[in-house]
């Protein structure tokens, strides 16, 4: 039973960080850029979805709100500061690292702009469905009819997201712009706009993470919440060891994240919380530096 | 021709900027640094943003409520109570430099209530408020190192420490709870250890000790910790973390029907807190806790009825919890002391006070404080209650029973401390 | 590679500098010196980012975490063998060093993001490995008194002025190394592998190899200021180092102009400047608690957003440009090769 728990646990952990990991992957594949202000916007949306649901009062209402307004902030992000930033900063000896300082700018700017506008104490959304855990023989499992969400909601994204890179001629475009931009163009793909709706998609996909990271917590969140700077971490892990550039690689980097700390945190030591995704980062790197979904694999996707 | 250029222009630009900062003058000395003939200055660093602020960022806006209401009445002798409060992030780097801005910027006669025991001990080490004299009053950490007058000599602890509340613990334990499988969740520092070697001097066994990195507590990583005590088949649970520790083992723990006999310790423990993290107040039922001063709920208490009235016109809209309570009844015992320290106070005359009245000074705590010339203790106990069907904790059967103890290896002894009546309009006499 | 012999060390203007600094000390109050004590610190930590990232094209968010490996050795060897306190700061050098070098190896293997992202991870790792090990101090952390100022320097001679002194001068001797460092056989072929890694082996360099010793270099440099921070506050404790730590010190570095070491002292007094400066708008728009408290954090952020995009070299490269393009208007010069 603690074994089938701490697996459960690690899946419902990891499920959430592959959707953070899968927001990540959405920038890189559109822009080749990591960023760092992921978890930042993932919380921002979730103060949007906080605003929905006060005034509407379902959570049903405030996913998409949360979704739309993630993603139209992201695509703004990309309007203005990206371009910006290709614009000024894509040449010259800092060019390797300025989107990185850039986003985590952005970071810390978004972090400031909640705390002055929804002050620094904790708000709160209540789960749509029970997160009771199912009782199997008497015995209550650390899995829960909001935890099986969650792992829909992951896997209808991946199933969607694939589809639409796969078999639409947006995702051609999408997959056309962040391989060979100079080709694209020349093929008549509105390269720039196709960027903006690779960061769009990813700002969506964070604001579903930070939502259900909420509410399967206990659905408080704050400016300061550790879970966010966890997601900001434990997302770009997952997606790392994913290879970056894939998102069925993202959601199994996540899933594997999830689950060895889960294993670790029970059977080894419960203060390795903060070292132990360091090392299975570290590990993973020299044994598969390409992630462990690729390069090849992570093209075709 | 160009490296010299740019030489000159690192110079230059070092020169300019020091000059810059030096440009700021020194204002004139007052007869006792931070007291004028209208004010009292005094000064706090605590974590006003970041991870480690939340619940203790009212503090600052508690104190403040009653130095308020002090100074509309009168004030101390006619001098008005303010207090400048410095954000340190929680950070020993950021806590230092704004204490350093404290002391050397801004004259504050005493330190109130700063935050965190890596902090502290900083400051103590770098700023070193004892080399300057300046009285750093009521430390807001349990640790009870800072207890002693030879490392610390102008410091002063206003809370039980964590050793003495883990043997109060170990006795409620040893009487009501033996021969029971006992399980423990705890901070994996100072905090844990602490609390490790109280329940060793109590003789306390347990089945399983799980200790939890701090920041570390989530939803999650709770699932992960009933896990464990429920595979140690454990009857007891004591957790002795912080309060979203506390929050996230018990709101998980309603949802996998978890129910052993809890036991919350008071820094993790407080009523309000926990229920506003969305815990159902069920959970919390028949929980055994430990405070010091009086449950938050409790307006029969002349204490809290008088604070919570002063917090809610200040403050409208925020919960009177732990923290508030807490932080009030610092600046209530910061009032009775500068009071105490004569028509002309001075950082000597305010320690003198507190050294040879602190013990009697009126405050909400229902347990006695240890201040004399030789103790700079604070409060030295803690009463036991259970938390009721909404989830207040509750002295049981209607009674406060408290325990008393030291830090050290000395005996849990009930007390029959009488606690002093409030004085009038809740104003220093 | 052949020493450049014809540069200049430009020991005088270091040493003159040190002259400067030292009649400044004796001028400013001791809230001033002590911020010039965390001035000299950042300068340290700040010049050993511009290095690795200005110059050796690597990017580490985890730099937080190589000060407190620097700090740690120096407290540990204090308080267990009580060692002399420049053993303790060599000492802190070489351990920190030492954890760039396992780093780097690791680091020449990964690039961009990945280095980033493994670094980060190592940033929020490492400090709370503390609470593991006794005799690191759990969270309280280790006391790390480097003693009073000797009596000689009278007794009007402030601990923070000592701080000051032994900050600023740690600070001018790693500058002065640094700046010859950069200067010297080894700075040019990291330049080489920065600006195009296949050229650069072409011509004969070996950049895994210079890219392992970047970081080495750089970690070493960054446990010096570790240590230095360690003394300015007296103790060590995972606290101290938090993830904001290393941010910060890549926003100083973006501030100063991530390829210019010369400019580092910009990156360094803004940081320690900003809470000041944001202090006096805050009571000046008389803002609410909320606005005050985190209005140091968006104008660092802001600060360093808006120097990436215009910028992006730092404010003295980008004057040195301007210069460079008036002069090459005004005379039909050369091109000149510049570092």
């Amino acid at each position: 039973m603690q074994l089938l728990n701490t697996l459960l646990i690690g899946i419902t952990a990891g499920s959430i960080y592959a959707l953070m990991a899968i927001a990540f992957v959405l920038v890189w594949r559109s822009t080749r850029v990591v960023n760092f202000a992921q978890a930042g916007m993932a919380l921002l949306s979730t103060y949007f979805g906080y605003e929905a649901v006060s005034r509407i009062g379902s959570f049903w209402v405030a996913l998409p709100v949360a979704m739309i307004g993630g993603a139209l902030f992201a695509a703004l992000v990309e309007l203005i500061l990206m371009r910006l930033l290709v614009k000024h900063a894509s040449s010259g000896p800092i060019a390797g690292v300025a989107p990185i300082i850039a986003t985590l700018g952005l970071l810390g700017v978004i972090r400031s702009v909640i705390s002055m506008i929804w002050g620094g104490q904790d708000l709160r959304i209540v789960a749509p469905i029970s997160n009771n855990g199912f009782t199997i023989n008497g015995s209550t499992l650390v899995f829960s009819p909001l935890k099986l969400l969650v792992l829909v909601v992951v896997a209808v994204l991946l199933i969607l997201l694939t589809i639409l890179f796969q078999k639409t001629n947006l995702g051609l475009a999408l997959r056309a712009s962040a391989h060979a931009p100079e080709i694209a163009r020349l093929s008549g793909v509105r390269v720039d706009s196709v960027r903006t709706l690779g960061w769009a998609l990813a700002g969506a996909a964070g604001a579903v993470a930070g939502l259900f990271q909420t509410v399967n917590g206990n659905g408080n969140f704050s400016p300061d919440s550790i879970e966010f700077s966890l997601l900001l971490v434990s997302g770009f892990i997952a997606a790392v060891i994913g290879g970056l550039d894939s998102l069925l690689g993202a959601v199994l980097g996540g899933l594997f994240l999830g689950i060895t700390i889960s294993f670790v945190l029970m059977y080894v030591s419960s203060g390795l919380f903060f070292i132990a995704p360091f090392i299975i980062l570290l590990i993973v790197l020299f044994i598969r530096p390409q992630g462990i979904i690729g390069v090849k694999a992570g093209r075709r996707a | 021709m160009k490296a010299l250029n740019r030489r000159k222009l690192i110079t230059a630009s070092a020169v300019l900027a020091i000059v810059g900062l030096a440009a700021t003058a020194i204002p004139a000395q007052a007869a006792e640094v931070g007291v004028s003939s209208t004010q009292i200055k005094l000064g706090m660093t605590l974590p006003m943003t970041g991870t480690a602020s939340l619940g203790y960022n009212k503090i600052p806006g508690a104190a403040r409520a009653y130095f308020d209401y002090l100074n509309a009445n009168g004030g101390i002798n006619g001098r008005k109570v303010t207090l400048v409060v410095e954000d340190d992030r929680y950070v020993p780097t950021e806590a230092v430099a704004k204490t350093n801005k404290l002391i050397l910027r801004d004259k504050v006669m005493a330190l109130l209530a700063p935050l965190g025991t890596a902090n502290v001990k900083a400051v103590a080490s770098s700023v070193n408020p004892a080399r300057r004299g300046v009285p750093v009053l009521f430390v807001n950490t349990g640790f009870s190192g800072f207890a002693d007058k030879k490392k610390y000599p102008t410091t002063y602890t206003v809370l039980p420490s964590y050793v003495m509340e883990a043997k109060i613990m170990g006795e409620y334990i040893k009487e009501n709870f033996a021969g029971k499988k006992i399980g423990l969740l705890y901070q994996d520092d100072d905090f844990g250890t602490d609390a490790l070697a109280g329940f060793k001097s109590a003789g306390t066994n347990f089945t399983i000790k799980v200790p939890y990195a701090s920041g570390s507590q989530s939803a999650a990583a709770a699932a992960g910790w009933i896990t464990k005590f429920k595979a140690a088949e454990v009857d007891v649970v004591i957790l002795f973390g912080v309060s979203s520790a506390t929050s996230a083992m018990l709101g998980v723990a309603a949802q996998l029907k978890y129910a052993p006999q809890w036991m919350l310790g008071s820094v993790g423990g407080d009523a309000t807190t926990i229920k506003l993290t969305g815990v159902p107040a069920g959970v919390l039922y028949n929980a055994i806790g430990f405070s010091p001063v009086p449950a938050t709920t409790d307006m029969k208490d002349e204490y809290v009825k008088f604070f919570s009235d002063i917090y809610a016109k200040a403050v409208p809209g925020s919960p009177f919890d732990l923290n508030v309570l807490l932080g009030m009844n610092t600046a209530f015992m910061t009032a009775q002391a500068l009071k105490a320290a004569g028509p002309r106070p001075t950082r000597k005359s305010l320690m003198a006070a507190i050294d040879s009245k602190g013990a009697t000074f009126a405050n909400s705590a229902l347990v006695p404080a240890g201040y004399s010339k030789t103790s700079h203790v604070g409060l030295t106990g803690y009463w036991v209650g259970k938390y009721s069907p909404t989830g207040d904790l509750s002295p049981i059967g209607g009674t406060y029973v408290t325990y008393t103890t030291d830090s050290g290896s000395g005996p849990v002894v009930k007390s029959t401390y009488k606690r002093p009546a409030m004085p009038a309009k809740g104003l220093p006499n | 590679m052949h020493k450049a012999k014809k540069e200049s060390t430009h020991l005088p203007l270091f040493i003159l500098g040190g002259v400067v600094l030292y009649f400044l000390s004796g001028m400013v109050d001791e809230l001033r010196v002590y911020q010039g004590a965390t001035i000299a610190v950042y300068v340290i930590a700040i010049s050993s980012i511009i290095l690795l990232t200005g110059y050796s094209g690597q990017v580490s968010l985890g730099h937080g975490a190589l000060m407190a490996v620097g700090a740690y050795a120096a407290a540990v060897l204090r308080i267990e063998f009580n060692l002399p306190i420049i053993l303790c700061f060599v000492a802190a050098v070489l351990a920190a060093a030492i954890g760039g070098a396992l780093l780097g190896a690791a680091a020449a293997r990964l690039s961009g993001p990945y280095l980033a992202g493994t670094t980060l991870a190592l940033a929020i790792g490492l400090p709370s490995l503390a609470n593991q090990f006794a005799i690191l101090g759990g969270e309280q952390g280790l006391l790390f008194d480097v003693g009073f100022p000797p009596l000689a320097l009278g007794e009007e001679f402030t601990q923070y002025k000592w701080f000051f002194w032994i900050a600023a001068l740690a600070a001018l001797i790693s500058m002065w190394v640094i700046r010859n460092l950069l200067n010297s056989a080894y700075g040019r072929a990291w330049r080489a592998g920065r600006g195009n890694e296949v050229a650069a082996q072409l011509a004969g360099i070996n950049t895994a190899r210079s890219k392992v010793l970047a970081f080495t270099i750089s970690a070493g440099i960054a446990g010096l200021a570790g240590a230095l921070l360690a003394m300015t506050i007296g103790t060590v404790s995972p606290s101290a180092f938090p993830l904001a730590l290393s941010f910060s010190l890549l926003t100083g570095a973006v501030l100063s102009g991530i390829t210019t070491l010369g400019g580092v002292i910009i990156g360094a007094v803004v940081l320690v400047a900003i809470p000041e400066i944001a202090d006096v708008v805050a009571h000046r728009l008389g803002s609410s608690e909320s606005v005050t408290t985190n209005l140091p954090g968006l104008i660092v952020s802001g600060l360093l957003i808006l120097t990436v995009l215009f910028v992006p070299n730092g404010p003295v490269e980008q004057h040195r440009a301007r210069k460079a393009k008036h002069a090459a208007q005004h005379t039909s010069s050369k091109k000149k090769d510049k570092h």
